[in-house]
């Protein structure tokens, strides 16, 4: 194993001390300023990158580490097949923020659209809006305000070498590595032009790409962590009185819990049909609960009052098949495709029998 | 780990059933002609005892007693009791959109000891299991190194190994309960989570045979499965404790855990540990892939990200009980849990009964490693009383778990990875234990 150069370890301890300063003005959880804080002991890798403050960057920081590799003790072992560069060639396909890796090529969003939507189009949504719960690839919300924000080429990758390259390897998801040079160059201007990044015409190359500002570009800064100072206090810790539980795992009834109730009563396969709040809190509640994602809200009369209004049938249907409306997507079944129809309309008939209960 | 089946006859039927595969064919009918007049008496036998056949139990001799078993090889490679049939991977469908693409949590609530079975370690996949055969693998290391070289399997192994007990965790693991609690169930919560014995030749010995230049800073980990996985790693770890692995609990690794050779980056997010790896390349600088830039990297309130958020921080969890595994009456109960750290050993874990009012002294169980799961333990008597279980782990650089209150503090709710906080299970007055949060 080969040690951190002592220098090396220096520089650590003093960036450690500016960790500690900054996450003191920054991090620290209110009611604990001034807790003790011990030291924190640099001593694994761990620590190591998290102690990186003192670099404006890790790419700073790890170029400021030099080891101590023997060049002489190369080939000490003698094993292996000299890699050629054709055997290298046919291999090394990564690509570089600064576009090293790219091969020759050249695209437009006018020669990708039909691409795209041939070979893409059916999981990531003719706009890339995503379809059903495939990835969404195009978009601009905003990443602060809260309500999960949807992280897409546009609004969170910071460098477009990493579309081409990850379109390159791993796309489509079916065919990994069946495209093109240029079909990745014309999908990868498609995807950009669908992200307002760059125009219709605009012909992407080996020369160009890397000379694309994506709007994020700027949008990520290092591991500061560690970022939180906990004490680990004995007795009396908090007070009993203010505790209070704010979440119940069983409340939204999500997840498969059949292998822990078997010892539990167990109704016989097939038996009992399913009851409408049972499916509803198994499949539903996790989006018709709060809203999630424009779901309508279980109670919210004003929410339901229109759908109603379409009758019975159609929501079953809806709720049965999917639906894309104005708020958002309702997946089938909730997405749990074991559910039989029967299930799904009672569920839906409990949903309607809460309207208007508050 | 007993299980408690009720008499149901399908059960004993398919017990049956499975005796009967073992016998030659010839003697398999008349096997299953007494089989199912037995099944019916057995029923009859049954419940009394709790499910288990009253006539295997004292006073009378046990049916094992009075007869043999299959003999060596019947099973040439071993599997766990039929009685352990509950004891395997599990997914939540819901949170993916395929299985192609999928994740599966190792059942920790069945696991002894720190050791992950092989067949139970948890699986993340991108593009599914790939199909290799050792013959045609092939690892290249090249890029800013003096020598670039193809190693077969067998060259690779050639090179001296080490072996190392090191846990890889998912950076996701619990990242579903950022806003709120929603699983129900310990396999869920924290299962994304698995520790081996991993036997492979360091990365430091690999990059010194092939002359890694003064400019190599960083290294690229490449998969051979349809998703060609790449991570960037600082060449700091890459000579610090990174191994270039191929096997897993003294046998070739699983398939499933990147067969024949993956990488492990100890102490990290399990996503560097690249499986099926097929390529390293020495460069100046990350690369800055789709799993360092989309994904893992972590969102925080005013929009901006973290990025190679490595290491996984200090966390623990009791195991025992759990909501797998509820307390069935009043009385003694060792209470057991799992803690471990990216950064170092596990120095000290502390248990609390009442939702962190009031903290005591557990037990490290057994091998106490750096980067390992670590047991613990905590003997009590329940006297039946409602309870919020709590457990806390602190770790040789003195770091202490934080509370989910302080994570959000800092982090919000948005950023997925890396959710280390204290865990609370709630023990209602019945013994069932259900995951909640408290403030
Ligand atoms: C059969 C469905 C399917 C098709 C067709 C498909 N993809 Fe994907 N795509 C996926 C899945 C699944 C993922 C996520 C994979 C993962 O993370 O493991 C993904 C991920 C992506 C991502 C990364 C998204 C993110 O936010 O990180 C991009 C970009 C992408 N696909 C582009 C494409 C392009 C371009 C095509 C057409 C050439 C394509 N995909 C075709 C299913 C598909
Ligand atoms: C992943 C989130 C999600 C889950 C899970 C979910 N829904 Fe929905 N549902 C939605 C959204 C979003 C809408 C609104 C779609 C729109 O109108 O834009 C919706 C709308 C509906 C509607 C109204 C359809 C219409 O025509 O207006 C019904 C009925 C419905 N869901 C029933 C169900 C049932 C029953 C389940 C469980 C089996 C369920 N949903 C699970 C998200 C979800």
């Amino acid at each position: 194993m080969y040690r951190l150069t002592d220098r090396f370890n220096k520089s650590l301890l003093a960036g450690l001390l500016l960790v500690f300063l900054a996450a003191g003005l920054r991090a620290e959880p209110e009611g604990q300023k001034g807790a003790a804080q011990e030291p924190v002991q640099a001593t694994q890798m761990g620590s190591t990158a998290a102690a990186a403050g003192l670099f404006q960057d890790i790419e700073e920081r790890s170029l400021s580490f030099s080891h101590s590799l023997d060049p002489a003790r190369a080939g000490y072992y003698g094993l292996g097949e000299a890699a050629t560069p054709e055997m290298i060639a046919g291999w090394d396909i990564d690509v570089r923020p600064d576009g090293q890796g790219l091969p020759p090529g050249s695209g437009t969003a006018e020669i990708g659209e039909p691409l795209y939507e041939k070979k893409c189009a059916e999981c990531h949504g003719v706009f890339g809006e995503g379809a059903g719960r495939w990835p969404k690839l195009a978009g601009n919300e905003p990443l602060v305000g809260g309500g999960r924000p949807e992280k897409t080429v546009g609004n969170y990758w910071p460098y477009a070498s990493t579309l081409w390259d990850y379109i390159h390897r791993a796309m489509p998801f079916l065919q990994p590595q069946s495209l093109t040079d240029s079909e990745v160059y014309a999908i990868t201007a498609y995807v950009l032009y669908l992200n307002e990044i760059i125009e219709y015409d605009w012909e992407l190359n080996q020369d160009n790409l890397a000379t694309i500002a994506m709007p994020n570009r700027d949008g990520f800064f290092m591991d500061p962590r560690p970022d939180t100072r906990n004490v680990a206090c004995m007795e009396g810790c908090k007070d009993p009185d203010t505790i209070k539980i704010t979440w119940d795992s069983t409340r939204l009834g999500v997840t498969p819990v059949e292998h822990l109730q078997q010892s539990r009563a167990t109704p016989l396969p097939g038996s009992a049909p399913q009851s409408g709040d049972k499916v509803y809190r198994q499949a539903c509640g996790l989006c018709h609960d709060s809203g999630l994602g424009g779901a309508p809200a279980i109670g919210d009369k004003a929410a339901w009052a229109g759908r109603i209004a379409q009758g019975r049938e159609l929501l079953i249907e809806h709720a049965i098949n999917g639906f894309q409306g104005e708020t958002g997507v309702m997946p089938p079944k909730g997405g749990q495709a074991q559910l039989s129809s029967d299930a799904v309309s009672a569920a839906v008939d409990y949903m309607l029998g809460r309207v208007g209960e508050g | 780990m007993t299980r408690h089946y009720n008499s149901e006859t399908a059960r004993l039927l398919g017990v049956i059933a499975d005796e009967a595969n073992k016998l030659p064919v010839s003697d398999r009918r008349d096997f299953l002609r007494k089989g199912v007049a037995m099944a019916g008496t057995a029923i009859a036998a049954a419940t009394a005892s709790g499910g288990a056949l009253a006539s295997n139990l004292p006073p009378n001799i046990p049916a094992s007693n009075r007869s043999l078993g299959p003999g060596v090889v019947t099973n040439p490679y071993g599997q766990p009791s039929r009685f352990e049939g509950d004891v395997v991977r599990r997914t939540v469908p819901w949170l993916t959109a395929n299985k192609i693409s999928s994740i599966s949590f190792s059942p920790l609530q069945e696991l002894s000891g720190i050791i992950t079975p092989n067949g139970l370690v948890f699986e993340r996949y991108h593009a599914g299991v790939p199909t290799i055969d050792p013959s045609e693998h092939r690892l290249m290391i090249h890029g800013l190194v003096e020598r670039p070289i193809v190693l077969t399997m067998d060259e690779l192994m050639r090179f001296p190994s080490t072996s190392l007990i090191r846990f890889i965790e998912c950076p996701a693991n619990g990242g579903m309960e950022w806003r709120g609690a929603q699983m129900e169930a310990l396999q869920f919560t924290h299962g994304m989570l698995s520790c081996c014995e991993w036997t492979g030749v360091p990365l430091s010995t690999l990059l010194q045979e092939v002359g890694a230049k003064p400019q190599g800073k960083w290294v690229l980990a490449e998969g051979a499965d349809g998703a060609a996985m790449s991570r960037s790693i600082p060449i700091e770890k890459a000579l610090d404790d990174t191994l270039v692995v191929f096997a897993q609990n003294g046998e070739a690794l699983r398939p499933e855990q990147g067969y024949p050779v993956r990488l492990l980056n100890p102490g990290w997010e399990g996503n560097t540990s690249i499986k099926w790896l097929r390529r390293i390349e020495v460069g100046d600088k990350p690369w800055f892939h789709r799993e360092e830039t989309s994904k893992y990297t972590d969102l925080m309130p005013d929009g901006k990200a973290r990025k190679f958020t490595w290491v996984q921080e200090t966390n623990s969890v009791i195991t025992s009980p759990c909501p797998e595994k509820p307390l069935r009456g009043r009385g003694r109960y060792e209470l057991e849990g799992l803690a471990w750290s990216g950064r170092g050993r596990i120095k000290r874990v502390d248990v609390s009964f009442d939702g962190g009012v009031s903290w005591q002294q557990a037990r490290l169980k057994g091998l106490v490693l750096p980067k390992a799961l670590t047991r613990f333990s905590f003997e009590w008597s329940w006297k039946g009383n409602p309870a919020l279980l709590q457990s806390r782990a602190i770790d040789e650089t003195d770091y202490v778990q934080p509370t989910l209150t302080q994570l959000r503090q800092v982090r919000g709710v948005e950023s997925i990875y890396h959710k280390n906080a204290i865990h609370t299970w709630k023990l209602a007055a019945d013994g069932t234990v259900t995951n909640v949060q408290i403030d």
